[in-house]
């Protein structure tokens, strides 16, 4: 199945083009990690699969479900809220500034989607909650709040709000860049078990061993474009563009 | 000197009554214009923008007169004093309470609505579930100071012959030359604020358990 497709997607802010027509597949299965030069629009790309971005031109496929189209001349259209957000609801996001919701227990933070968006009962979705705690190596920390938390151990919680709702895709927009260098292995190695688990992923990055190791497909992004897509040994060891060897250069 | 004091509560009927009543109609109604302001169209927003410059921008006396002894001549519509003033407190304190709401949602990190949004949440369930709790919390110090404020603005309703606190105690010191009874609305007063102070310091408390 194609989880994710982009049909030539175009976004700006203020003027300053962030995507500049980006064709892209993603297919079940598959972990996919973006790396490029701050700005090159990575998150950008990310923000726009599930909505968190508004695209100006092309089209986005969710699912093989066509969640915006643009016709000729025309502006973007997207399909309504309500459908949406179902949508939306199967698509996994951990964020780099974790955004954990500061006034909920980390149980709490685990269970709300489960019970306002999935209706899950809530002695099932608190159990729910504590598989994935435990799967997040935080199985001691159910009744914490986010403030008494390292940022490694947000970012896990995160991670397990996220799977929560069984998503079907998970998107990491830069989840260790915000975490202090000692902290950044604990994350990466529950993103590294769900790849065992061959969740479809799609991973924005700078940790480019990390990329290297994890992905069956690397992406390098550079000005809002793609500009090279294909085996992380080819993106590593032979780059076709000369821009991405000296951004690897100067990264490891 | 019994018979002061008892008279002087007997106002304070009044200046709580009033209080009350203002909070039970401003609160709600301000949380839906703040959001209203917030995420509403931009008619919408505009009659709320005018609303509360309006509002903040003209005496609460001159509200007061305005809706007892303006409406009644303009529409023809007679109003109970009482009823005019508490009309008059309940669309002058919805317009401040409006902007500390909106400035509170404001203040909440954009990441909060992101997460809530990445997750399936729709925007009710956002407001209600995640942005609220943690606006009402960061609002709450100039809340208290509101609450405190209208205390004292209840006096104001002695412009319209309401006999409050403040009216009673002016016709007992004028009919008796104590000047003293002044010192007694004091306390009164003071005893009401600092219910306001003691509540609003215990619920900060209680809020903190996340910080």
């Amino acid at each position: 199945m194609k989880v994710v497709k982009l049909i030539n997607i175009q976004k700006s802010f203020g003027g300053v083009k962030a995507l500049q027509g980006i064709d892209l597949v993603i297919n079940k299965g598959e972990i996919v990690s973006i790396i490029g030069p701050s700005g090159s629009g990575k998150s950008t790309l990310l923000r726009c699969i599930n909505h968190l971005e508004k695209i100006e031109q092309g089209g986005i496929e969710v699912f093989e479900i066509p969640i915006a189209t643009t016709n000729d001349g025309q502006k973007t259209k997207y399909i309504p809220e309500r459908e949406l957000r179902k949508i939306i609801q199967r698509v996994g996001m951990v964020f780099q500034s974790f955004n954990l919701f500061p006034h909920k227990s980390v149980l709490g933070n685990i269970m709300e989607a489960q019970l306002t968006v999935k209706k899950t009962l809530p002695a099932e979705a608190r159990q729910i909650a504590l598989e994935l705690l435990s799967k997040v190596g935080l199985e001691d920390k159910e009744n914490a709040y986010p403030s008494q938390l390292s940022g490694g151990q947000k970012q896990r919680v995160a991670i397990a709000r996220a799977l929560a709702m069984r998503p079907e895709i998970m998107l990491f927009d830069e989840p260790t860049s915000a975490l202090d260098p000692e902290l950044i292995g604990e994350v990466l190695q529950v993103i590294q078990k769900l790849a065992q688990e061959h969740m479809t992923m799609i991973i924005v990055t700078h940790e480019m061993a990390f990329a290297r190791e994890i992905s069956n497909r690397v992406i390098f992004m550079d000005e809002g474009k793609i500009i090279e897509d294909g085996k992380p040994e080819d993106i590593f060891v032979n780059p076709v563009h000369p821009r991405i060897k000296t951004f690897i250069e100067r990264m490891i | 000197m019994d018979s002061i004091i008892f008279y002087i509560l007997e106002g304070a009927n009044t200046t709580l009554r009033i209080f009350f009543v203002t909070l039970i109609f401003a609160i709600p109604l301000s949380i839906l214009f703040a959001i209203g302001k917030i995420a509403g169209g931009k008619i919408i927003k505009g009659i709320l923008d005018i609303y509360t410059w309006l509002l903040r921008g003209t005496p609460l006396m001159l509200q007061i007169f305005f809706v007892f002894y303006g409406i009644p001549q303009l529409t023809g519509i007679k109003l109970d004093r009482n009823l005019a003033a508490d009309l008059a407190f309940i669309i002058n304190y919805t317009a401040y309470f409006t902007e500390i709401f909106r400035a509170g949602i404001l203040s909440i990190e954009r990441g909060q609505f992101e997460a809530s949004k990445a997750l399936g949440l729709s925007y009710p369930q956002t407001m209600w579930r995640i942005i609220m709790p943690q606006a009402f919390k960061r609002v709450l110090p100039p809340v208290g100071n509101e609450f405190i404020t209208l205390i004292k603005d209840t006096s104001l309703v002695m412009v319209i012959a309401i006999p409050d606190i403040m009216r009673n105690t002016k016709e007992i010191v004028s009919r008796e030359a104590s000047p003293e009874t002044f010192i007694i609305a004091a306390i009164i007063y003071l005893i009401l604020t600092y219910g306001i102070v003691f509540i609003f310091s215990k619920s900060e408390k209680k809020l903190s358990y996340y910080d």
